[in-house]
């Protein structure tokens, strides 16, 4: 593959060197990726040709208005949706190959997620729901990264409640609990702050970047927030379905720049 | 409001695709039993109306009593042959003929078994030919009147269907007797049709008639036709005028209008009335998938209906939106089911074959039943899900879904111990008490032990589910933990859907455990109180005794004894009274005697009688009761002892010499013997054998043979049940897949979910298919464990009828348990598909 390790923005003129960056192996790729929906006149081109890496352990965002992308890229890099063309890996795995077994065996092996809302199984106790990603595969629990993961998200005395007797937050956390049980090559989250009040939403996002600081997690975030996206690594920002800007350490600030930049 | 209820009804038309399949099977049963008893009795009339087309008067003698209705028309005593030629002289008689006309006169096929007749039992009919082709009903088709002893003309239906031809030898059984060999003659149509209903009809001349179907000097009716000028009432009052206080006259119209209503009763009694309450079990099983249906429509909508009414629709608007929409939906069904009705009626009468030649009876009442029976139901069963969706608050409409599980109300559960209690209460007065509304309470009881245990249910599901669940999650991971979960999610939900499924399987398990303690009854009774070796016996009416004469002069049996029985009133009930010899009484059957002695039956006018009727008429040894024969005898009957009822001999017993002079005819029920001394069972059963294949009708069985022989009669009788219940099962089956797939609708989110977190689509079939199966279980065990109690209690409720040992047919129940986990996965089988079918994507993002 000619694309660099960090991965090759579209925009020459605000693309980081290559060079910059420390060479780091790729959780996560797509090449030239393609999506469009519909046919005809109707059709529109969602992701329209989308080059891009994410290195294992960091905490890549992808931000980008209404309509650019963002979550359908997401989608496509965690296999739950297909390529109208163009290439998706998750480690060395091309995806637009397998069937839908063994996409479903992926996920289940290599992918984590985390949805904006009903993230958890309504019948099953916060516990049941952390481990269920190891249930479906028939595997079980490491006892001692179990209690890592729960001391981190702070729900010990949570565990045996069903979904509907926690607060929002706390479901978000046994949710971004159960992405992390499993110990998965990435964890996906789609807008997961997008339902909880700015304190949950601090909670939950200092528990991800700690997640990817001591246990070396890599998480790809989409997210509309600027300061959520503050708390990742790097900004991946998406417009029209084409990377247009990259940001490396971002703060509120920086991000908030580059938002007024690229809206200008 | 009423457009948004076909609108919201054509948008979930796919929904209630399974709801309206059950109504539609509900409905059908409904109609199908009314037009088929319709068309039967329409066959019946016209029948009756043309063979009495040219009768103006029919004299006959006194109903007997206690026999009101039968098929052909109300038994009456018969009257002297002499009182023709009184009935001649009348004036104003063209001409009167004397008619014989009874069962009992069997034609055998070249394999020696009775032709004719759908095998079903039907009646062979023996009769004087009367060549009065005014009078006559019979009408010749080809060849000639019967003339000589050995002649016979046989009917056309018969004919044709048993390929008989004018010329042809056939052997004749009268009574269960030899066979006796006449020659066909002619071929006659009765009436304007090939024959009676398919029963078969044998004419022979009058002197053959009298002997062969022991006329005894007496006709069975005397048929009269009107000289012109003379209007049928004027001459039936001329003619009885000069009757005697035993006989009466009637019009041939009213003689046909009366054989009518008796056939029809008969009909409704023994069809029409079994199938509606089967047509009734099914449309009841139908209410619970239609409530769960309108109930998860009505949950699904809250956030819809709520809007409605923060839009400002008031409740009663609500509420009738629900209602029309049930409304339309039962009576799209019930149109169609009366449709599917006709289908399953017409498809049930070509089973009795060309017997019924008219055309189905559709009759305007038939559709009105079906579409208000149909309609209403639906909309009966919708108002409580309506009801709930009238509770719903406007603010629903704002806020987050409703937590799916709620707590069951108390009310609900003291309406479910009092509605069970009401049931226990109106079963046990029925089965225990004695009283004359005996079924009815009956009925009542077992209504409302369902719907006590299906209100009590949703308390079940949590620790059933979980019991029944455990294997599941140990077997299929996963799948199995989400399935045992889902089943417990929604307790009423589950419950209900369980409990359809629950009467159905309750009611077979009952019927189950009382044929296996009618079974166990009758071996216990064959192992005990039955001591011959050696039992005939005819699956018709009673035989002659020329059987029992000639195994009597069979000199490896011994102890032949006939057993013989009437009908007479005691107390002004009718009842089988059971004679026999009294002096091989001990050597063939070894009665428990509670009081007195077995053998005083010897002296005349002396009965012994079992326990629970002594109980229930209050009788004790010494005591005298009346008799009062058909033939009108009155005989007081010294009571002398009492014995235990078993499942062979219940009842009065008397000795042959007591029943004999007040009866007409010798006729045997069954005849008993044991192998002489010294000879072997093995030839003495091939004696017997040879004996009684002389006699085509009869059957003869060792007890060994008697007990499988009785088995599988109970066999059939369980089989005949549960296919009756197949209806009410089947919808209880569609009632799972219909929760099934709404809930799989319902949780398309929750699916997309699971898929994203890795569950394969086998998975979630499993997941899907394992929550229907214990569903299915739920059912069973409920189903099982009422059945069971129910079958317990009305099988110990007849012990008067010599039930002494209660069964439970282990076997029965473990196939109905598994049966239950087949319908589980069958039901499964597109909420599956559906399932599997989640689109990932679409379920996580739609908001």
């Amino acid at each position: 593959m000619a694309t660099g390790p960090a991965g090759v923005t579209a925009d020459p003129a605000i693309a980081t060197p290559e060079t910059s960056q420390p060479p780091a192996a790729l959780a996560a790729r797509t090449s030239e990726a393609v999506k469009v929906y519909g046919r005809g006149d109707a059709s529109v081109r969602a992701l329209d040709g989308v080059t891009v890496g994410f290195a294992k352990g960091q905490f890549t965002a992808i931000m980008g208005p209404s309509g650019s992308g963002k979550s359908t890229l997401l989608h496509c890099v965690a296999g739950l949706d297909r390529l109208t063309s163009g290439e998706v890996y998750i480690g060395e795995v091309e995806l637009s190959g397998l069937g839908d077994r063994q996409l479903t065996m992926l996920r289940r092996v290599k992918v984590g997620f985390i949805f904006q809302s009903y993230n958890l199984v309504p019948t099953l106790s916060a516990e049941d729901n952390i481990v269920l990603p190891l249930t479906i595969a028939g595997r079980k629990a490491d006892p001692a990264a179990l209690a890592e993961v729960v001391r981190i998200t702070g729900l010990g005395d949570r565990l045996r409640h069903r979904p509907n007797e926690l607060s929002g937050g706390q479901q978000q956390r046994v949710a971004a609990a159960r992405a992390l049980a499993s110990q998965p090559e990435i964890i996906f989250a789609d807008e997961p702050t997008g339902n909880l009040d700015s304190r949950s939403t601090t909670e939950l996002l200092d528990f991800l970047s700690r997640a990817v600081e001591t246990l070396g997690q890599t998480i790809v975030m989409v997210t509309h927030d600027p300061l959520a996206a503050a708390h990742a690594d790097r900004i991946v920002f998406l417009a029209d379905g084409r990377v247009v800007e990259e940001v490396h350490a971002p703060t509120a600030d920086t991000v908030l720049d580059v938002m007024r930049h690229l809206g200008g | 409001m009423l457009k948004i209820s076909l609108r919201s009804l054509l948008s979930h038309k796919l929904r209630l695709a399974l709801t309206t399949l059950a109504v539609i099977l509900g409905v059908s049963f409904v109609a199908g039993t009314f037009i088929l008893t319709d068309t039967i009795n329409a066959t019946f009339t016209s029948i009756f109306n043309a063979a009495n087309a040219g009768v103006a008067v029919t004299v006959h003698g006194l109903q007997i009593a206690g026999q009101d209705n039968a098929i052909g028309g109300a038994r009456n005593h018969p009257v002297p042959t002499s009182l023709l030629a009184t009935v001649r002289g009348v004036d104003g008689v063209k001409d009167a003929v004397g008619n014989i006309f009874r069962n009992g006169a069997s034609l055998i096929g070249s394999d020696g078994k009775p032709v004719g007749g759908n095998g079903g039992g039907e009646p062979a009919f023996g009769a004087n030919w009367i060549a009065d082709p005014e009078i006559s009903p019979y009408h010749l088709r080809s060849g000639v009147a019967p003339r000589q002893p050995g002649d016979v003309v046989v009917d056309a239906g018969t004919a044709s269907k048993s390929h008989l031809v004018v010329g042809q030898a056939l052997p004749i059984v009268f009574g269960g007797g030899a066979e006796e060999h006449f020659t066909i003659t002619g071929i006659a149509g009765y009436g304007t049709s090939d024959n009676l209903a398919g029963a078969t009809i044998a004419l022979f001349t009058e002197a053959t008639a009298e002997r062969v179907l022991e006329g005894q000097n007496m006709y069975d009716s005397i048929l009269v036709s009107a000289q012109s000028g003379v209007t049928d009432i004027a001459l039936r009052d001329r003619i009885a005028a000069t009757l005697p206080a035993s006989a009466e006259a009637t019009t041939g119209q009213a003689a046909a209008a009366a054989a009518e209503l008796s056939t029809e009763t008969t009909i409704n009694t023994f069809i029409g009335t079994p199938l509606l309450v089967f047509a009734f079990i099914s449309l009841f099983v139908g209410c619970f998938l239609i409530i769960n249906t309108f109930n998860i429509l009505v949950a699904q909508r809250t956030r819809e209906l709520a809007l409605l009414r923060a839009l400002g629709a008031t409740r009663a608007q609500v509420l009738r939106s629900v209602l029309i929409e049930a409304g339309v939906t039962g009576l799209v069904a019930s149109i169609l089911g009366f449709g599917v009705g006709i289908l399953i009626a017409s498809l049930l009468l070509s089973l009795f074959g060309s017997a019924l030649t008219s055309n189905l009876s559709l009759q305007p009442r038939t559709f009105i039943v079906a579409v208000v029976v149909g309609t209403l139901v639906t909309v009966l069963a919708a108002t409580l899900p309506a009801r709930r969706a009238t509770r719903i608050s406007p603010v629903a409409a704002l806020s987050e879904a409703l937590p799916e599980t709620q707590a069951l109300p108390r009310r609900r559960i003291i309406a479910g111990a009092v509605i069970l209690t009401i049931g226990c209460a109106a079963l046990i007065a029925g089965l225990f008490a004695g009283t004359g509304s005996a079924l009815q309470l009956v009925g009542v009881g077992f209504l409302g032990v369902f719907l006590g245990v299906a209100l009590l249910a949703p308390l079940l599901v949590a620790p059933i589910a979980t019991v029944l669940g455990w294997p599941v999650r140990r077997l299929r991971g996963a799948p199995g933990l989400l399935a045992a979960e889902n089943a417990r999610r929604n307790p009423r939900r589950t419950a209900l859907t369980a409990a359809a499924l629950m009467i159905g399987l309750a009611l077979v398990t009952c019927v189950a455990v009382l044929t296996d303690s009618v079974r166990a009854s009758t071996n216990n009774a064959i192992a005990g109180a039955f001591r011959a070796d050696f039992i005939v016996f005819d699956q018709g009416p009673s035989f002659n005794s020329q059987a029992a004469t000639a195994l009597t002069h069979d000199s490896k049996l011994a102890d032949v004894t006939e057993v013989r029985s009437t009908s007479v009133l005691i107390k002004g009930s009718s009842q089988d009274i059971a004679a026999i010899d009294p002096s091989n009484l001990s050597k063939v059957l070894a009665l428990t005697m509670l009081g007195g002695d077995a053998s005083t039956i010897a002296s005349t006018n002396t009965a012994i009688v079992d326990s629970s009727e002594a109980t229930s008429s209050n009788l004790h040894v010494g005591q005298v009761v009346s008799f009062n024969f058909p033939q009108g005898a009155t005989v007081p009957i010294h009571i002398a002892g009492i014995y235990k009822a078993n499942a062979l001999v219940t009842g009065y017993l008397v000795s042959l010499a007591t029943m004999q002079p007040n009866v007409p005819t010798a006729r045997d029920d069954l005849v008993l013997a044991n192998a002489a001394p010294g000879v072997s069972q093995t030839d003495a059963a091939a004696a017997l054998h040879h004996d009684v294949a002389a006699y085509p009708l009869l059957l003869a069985k060792s007890r060994d043979e008697y007990r499988a022989f009785v088995g599988a009669s109970l066999d059939s009788f369980l089989n005949l049940v549960t296919t009756l219940l197949a209806f009410a099962i089947i919808i209880a089956v569609l009632g799972i897949a219909n929760t099934l797939a709404l809930s799989v609708l319902e949780r398309t989110r929750e699916l997309g979910l699971l898929r994203a977190l890795g569950l394969t689509r086998s998975q979630t079939r499993s997941m899907v298919r394992w929550e229907s199966v214990i569903i299915s279980l739920l059912g069973a065990v409920l189903g099982l464990v009422v059945g069971t109690v129910l079958g317990v209690v009305v099988a110990s409720a007849l012990s008067s009828l010599g039930i002494d040992t209660i069964s439970i047919p282990g076997g029965n129940l473990i196939i109905y348990a598994v049966g239950a986990g087949v319908f589980g996965v069958l039901a499964a089988i597109v909420p599956t598909i559906r399932a599997a079918r989640v689109d990932i994507l679409r379920a996580i993002t739609t908001e």
